[in-house]
């Protein structure tokens, strides 16, 4: 009897310390290949913060043919990172997402150029010049609210449909040219230094249109059944973020990037991470993540303006802004 | 022969909505994922007059492709059937060219030729010259024995007369590969308007994509469709027609 009872103890020892141990498994889409602007991703996922939360996550690359959104309600991922058009795109077809962080404080997306060939001053000095757009893009949708926003008229600029080769752009054949000012701006305008030219960017963050990027989603079924899970899951990976922007820490998220992206030479990466802290930290006493419902507001009413997305819309309820303080 | 290939064509389109269909709502998707037939519906009304003016000029230049690679693939498979140091040369570089996957040529010649019309025609044309080739180099290379030996043992044998000889007696051969490769004329095509034009069908797919839009890459794979099999349905009309008149002769 005293063998049996001791037997059964043990059983139940070892079960609850099974359980203790069980790792969750859930699987995360980025939104695009592995570059700076998924060093926290990778950083949280590397050095250990998703697992000391219980979590053993799958970080997977995004891409050009790859939709987030479109995997979380298939059921591929549990957690992904999408624009805010991408989301509202989304959400107006019915799709049942929520945002748990804003990743991207300021979008990074800006419009390089060369002030000594095309001074810049202000958007008045669009009037006669080509500017680069990716038509369908979300540069498109922010290039012509920059124009609405100054009552700058589609002829008095002629938009150039831009793909990933920037040939015009050095040729001159276009004067102002979408990019990325955290990623491609580095090794461009290495480029152009090496070059003797020199080159400027213009932020449409600084003109007034805050179109954000970059966020973490879920769906709604998964906030609603698995909260604890969301809450471990955003905690791992604000924590990494927040670590991997450090600059004390540098060295260990250049390193963390190097072994995904071995195209990209270090000193590069660590230009790239320098820009990448300035758009991504939050003001000063905010925590990392911040959702800003104004920006949001925004976005939604550019889009709406352009008939992108319905007017009515009900933004608020997609933020799950109490999720981060 | 074109009501069959449209009502066929139909059936197959029909056979795949309807399959999207079933899963949209088994899995109870959104109409992000896969839009309803409401939206499929709205997009084909407001999108159909675009969309086939787009594919109209896609079908123009894959035809002006088409035509292109059936000349590149004549003209290389009549040197190529020497069986001098040349012709084994000429072979050994269209096989490597056709190795190279387009996407990665494609900037090349982007950067050469622009964005415009040429670029999307050699992109096209080097799409579907490859199968072209290889029945062109198989048939030019294979002597049609029983009437060359006449003209080769009078003296009265040229190279000209020899590629017609051979032709002629693979005309059958010819015509299904020249239709077979339209297809690919088109797909061709269409990938150059993808990666780089700014006119055409592949353009406004690409669109489409960039804002996650399923109906109207329905819509235009329906018009896509549509058009390829009317120039499938002309290329076999001519084919037909052809041999009809060589074997009149």
């Amino acid at each position: 009897m005293k063998r049996a009872a001791l037997v059964v103890s043990s059983l139940i020892f070892l079960f609850a310390c099974w359980q203790n141990e069980k790792v969750e498994e859930v699987s995360y889409r980025l939104k695009w290949l592995y570059n700076v602007s998924v060093v926290g991703d990778l950083y949280a996922d590397v050095y250990g913060y998703f697992a000391k939360n219980g979590l053993k996550v799958d970080v997977k690359p995004g891409g050009p043919e790859r939709d987030a959104l479109k995997e979380l309600e298939l059921g591929h991922a549990q957690f992904g990172v999408a624009s805010a058009d991408q989301v509202f795109r989304a959400v107006a077809k019915g799709a049942p997402i929520v945002v748990l962080a804003q990743l991207f404080q300021v979008n990074p997306l800006q419009w390089i150029y060369r002030p000594d060939r095309t001074p810049f001053a202000g958007p008045a000095d669009w009037k006669g010049k080509v500017i680069g757009v990716t038509f369908g893009g979300n540069d498109e949708t922010i290039m012509r609210a920059l124009l609405a926003r100054y009552r700058i008229a589609e002829n008095e600029v002629t938009l150039f449909s831009v793909r990933y080769d920037y040939t015009p752009f050095y040729e001159g054949r276009v004067d102002f040219w979408p990019l990325y000012v955290n990623a491609q701006a580095v090794i461009i305008g290495a480029k152009l230094s090496k070059a003797g030219e020199t080159y400027a960017f213009v932020s449409p963050d600084t003109l007034g249109v805050r179109f954000v990027a970059n966020s973490v989603v879920t769906s709604r079924e998964m906030l609603e059944k698995h909260p604890d899970t969301v809450k471990r899951f955003l905690d791992a990976l604000c924590r990494g973020w927040q670590d991997a922007l450090d600059p004390q820490s540098e060295e260990k998220a250049v390193q963390v990037l190097l072994q995904m992206d071995r195209e990209t030479p270090a000193a590069v990466v660590r230009r790239q991470l320098a820009v990448t802290r300035e758009l991504m930290l939050p003001a000063p006493g905010a925590a990392f993540g911040k959702i800003d419902p104004d920006a949001w507001k925004q976005t939604a009413e550019i889009m709406a303006a352009q008939q992108l997305i319905p007017a009515q819309l009900d933004v608020e309820s997609v933020l799950m802004t109490d999720l981060i303080k | 022969m074109l009501l069959r290939r449209i009502y066929q064509f139909f059936i197959i389109y029909l056979l795949g909505i309807a399959l999207l269909f079933a899963l949209k709502y088994t899995l109870r998707l959104s109409d992000y994922v896969i839009p309803g037939p409401a939206e499929i519906w709205r997009t084909g009304r407001d999108y159909a007059g675009p969309y086939l003016l787009a594919v109209l000029n896609t079908l123009a230049v894959a035809i002006l492709g088409h035509l292109l690679s059936i000349c590149l693939a004549t003209a290389v498979a009549v040197l190529g059937r020497l069986t001098a140091w040349i012709g084994s040369f000429i072979r050994t570089a269209a096989y490597n060219i056709q190795a190279y996957p387009i996407v990665a040529v494609a900037p090349i010649i982007f950067i050469l030729l622009g964005d415009g019309l040429a670029s999307r025609l050699l992109i096209a044309a080097m799409i579907c010259y490859f199968p072209l080739l290889l029945s062109f180099i198989g048939i030019f290379s294979e002597p049609v024995t029983d009437i060359e030996h006449f003209y080769d043992s009078t003296r009265r044998m040229t190279w000209r007369l020899q590629v017609k000889i051979r032709a002629f007696e693979n005309i059958h051969k010819l015509t299904t590969v020249i239709v077979g490769s339209a297809t690919m004329a088109m797909v061709g095509t269409i990938v150059a308007e993808f990666i780089a034009a700014t006119a055409g069908i592949g353009y406004s797919i690409r669109i489409a994509l960039y804002q996650s839009d399923l109906a109207k890459i329905l819509v235009a794979l329906f018009l896509i469709g549509i058009g390829t099999s009317l120039y499938l349905v002309s290329l076999e009309g001519l084919g037909n027609a052809l041999q009809k008149r060589l074997k009149s002769l």
